[in-house]
């Protein structure tokens, strides 16, 4: 069953009297227990996705999208205190860049405590239910692989180091039991081990408690290693998206092949110090963004017809927005 | 053949300030004994807070150590501030980005090493700062732009220039390819093998990425609390790494590449 439905979303933001689609045409499904990678370089407008699900974005920015819901309920029409229901209990966020999203002001302990949900807490006095606050956050804690538990929660966030703040956010999260987990670049910065162990928390949980998750990120490695099905998106348009053993077998679009060329473990008879495919140039700005496929000037294989948005094409549940896809000879 | 960069014996206590209520940190880094020859590459990985990035500093002369002596081309850099460690060893900082000052321009930035440490033309300045800016692959406009108009891997592109500008011997880098997208990140790996292959450097980087680390690295360091805790060509690493913080690490990344 499909939880979470975005059918042509798009987020038009005003610069200069000129409206800027950020995002064009987004389409992502989740279904239940299913773990879905997003995967897309920075500015292409993954963040703006994960604020667009849980609300978070000015009210300047104009969102349209032909569904945009959570279990058959829209989430655009929905009122302001229905939305939040729905973001407090079944969907948890963590936000990118944790030591941004942490208050500076509060201790860990303070900020750990307020996001236990208050109907897991138990007792009648006001001790009763700290002491279940308490035990129920030390439980989680462990659980995300924090090891000295009673050092960092007396701290405050810039006390601890960038990966402890991470678990915390990911604790937070995790605390209310949620059925879908948006995972902002929760692995960026982390040593192998560490990233590991996280990686493995959200494997566990996705197989024992049904936890359905959303995880943005570039970390390539981290993705093919959990991820079931995969979405990649380059300056704000979806490109390609599939089962992600299908897609990393057989790339259908340029740029998803792009990006498995760049990780060099990927492909294990590379030789060592040889050249990496690479495309050319950077990804454009909001201000430069090109017509038709974004893509365009950067991709090998373009043509006169890539100013025009290719229209959505799919073969076996793999849909891709290409004119020219990877198994279709060039004319 | 002699190494072109030999360490000996290096280490660091972190001085002692007297501080009654804040328990005492008993790091100590080394002592590290490394050597680096022509145009090769070495690699550092290691977990959080096992003293990479202070082995970095302590090498390019950022911090002084306690002990121990930098041998470059067989003579000794004795002291902490020396011309020749200067010129010749050279460090790409961990976030390029905000290593680069907003409020002058590349052309301006990439010069100042050149006036402080050679005895140039202005003249012939300017045309060195353009052959470096070509070296890297950048357009010679780029001489007048500002940090905000380059993208991330422009940007990349400026700081490895900045360490490129006194023609060194020897680059340091603390996670060069961290805050890169895949796209540019391969443009940056591409970039320093060419580079490497043309001025025989020899390179020395940190990072967390096992994968580039294997595709780049000629030898590789795993370094733990402080101390390296082993040394070896990068592919029987790899294969058969014996310390149990390497093994960690490398079976890690290996369970994470199976499908």
């Amino acid at each position: 069953m499909i939880i979470l439905d975005i059918k042509n979303l798009t987020l038009e933001i005003e610069s200069n009297g000129v409206l800027i689609k950020a995002l064009d045409k987004v389409s992502l499904t989740i279904q239940e227990n299913e773990i879905r990678a997003l995967v897309g370089e920075s500015g292409s407008g993954k963040s703006l996705i994960v604020r667009a699900i849980s609300g978070a974005l000015p009210p300047q920015w104009i969102v349209t999208a032909d569904r945009l819901t959570w279990r058959g309920q829209n989430l655009i029409k929905m009122t302001r205190a229905q939305r939040q229901a729905i973001m407090r209990r079944d969907i948890a966020v963590i936000f990118q860049d944790p030591m941004a999203a942490l208050d500076p002001s509060a201790k860990l302990k303070d900020q750990m405590l307020e996001s236990v949900p208050r109907e897991f807490i138990e007792g009648r006095y006001a001790w009763q239910r700290y002491a279940s606050r308490l035990s129920i956050s030390h439980k989680i804690l462990h659980k995300v692989g924090i090891q000295h538990v009673e050092e960092c929660i007396n701290k405050y966030p810039h006390e601890v180091s960038a990966d402890i703040c991470q678990k915390f956010m990911i604790a937070m999260a995790l605390v209310s039991q949620p059925t879908l987990l948006i995972a902002d670049d929760p692995t960026r910065g982390m040593e192998t081990n560490t990233k590991k162990q996280i990686l493995a928390l959200f494997t566990r949980l996705n197989k024992t408690r049904n936890l359905s998750i959303l995880f943005v990120s570039h970390d390539l490695l981290a993705i093919s290693a959990m991820a079931h099905s995969m979405t990649v998106l380059y300056c704000g348009q979806t490109v390609e998206s599939g089962k992600m053993k299908a897609m990393r077998r057989r790339p259908l679009h340029p740029y998803t092949k792009a990006l498995m060329d760049s990780a060099p473990s990927f492909s294990p008879d590379l030789k060592p110090k040889s050249m990496l495919v690479a495309l050319d140039g950077t990804i454009p700005t909001l201000q430069h963004l090109p017509i038709g496929c974004r893509l365009g000037p950067r991709c090998p294989r373009a043509a006169k017809e890539c100013v025009q948005m290719p229209t959505e094409r799919s073969i076996n549940q793999h849909t891709y927005r290409c004119h020219y896809p990877m198994h279709v000879e060039p004319v | 053949m002699t190494p072109l960069l030999r360490i000996q014996q290096l280490t660091y206590n972190p001085p002692k300030r007297w501080e009654y209520f804040s328990p005492r940190s008993d790091f100590v880094l080394g002592p590290v004994d490394l050597h680096v020859n022509e145009s090769e590459t070495l690699a550092i990985i290691g977990s959080n807070d096992s003293g990479k990035s202070l082995l970095a500093k302590l090498i390019v002369g950022a911090v002084k150590p306690s002990s121990g002596e930098i041998i470059l081309n067989g003579q000794p850099i004795g002291t902490h501030q020396s011309k020749a460690r200067a010129n010749n060893i050279r460090m790409v900082f961990r976030h390029s980005a905000e290593s680069l000052n907003p409020g002058i321009s590349v052309g301006s930035m990439l010069d100042e090493p050149l006036r402080l440490n050679t005895q140039l033309s202005p003249a012939m300045r300017l045309e060195k700062v353009m052959q470096t800016l070509s070296l890297v692959g950048l357009m010679p406009d780029y001489y007048y732009f500002y940090k905000h108009m380059l993208s991330d891997g422009q940007q990349q592109r400026v700081a490895l220039a900045r360490a490129l500008i006194l023609d060194p011997q020897v680059i340091v880098a603390d996670e060069p390819f961290a805050a890169l997208d895949p796209s540019v990140r391969s443009q940056t790996v591409n970039l320093l093998l060419k580079l490497q292959a043309e001025l025989g450097l020899a390179f020395i980087f940190i990072s967390h990425n096992l994968g580039i680390v294997r595709h780049m690295a000629d030898r590789t360091i795993v370094m733990s609390g402080g101390q390296i805790v082993e040394s070896n060509l990068t592919q029987t690493l790899f294969t058969a790494p014996q310390h149990p913080s390497a093994q960690k690490l490398i079976y890690a990344h290996n369970s994470m590449l199976k499908f």
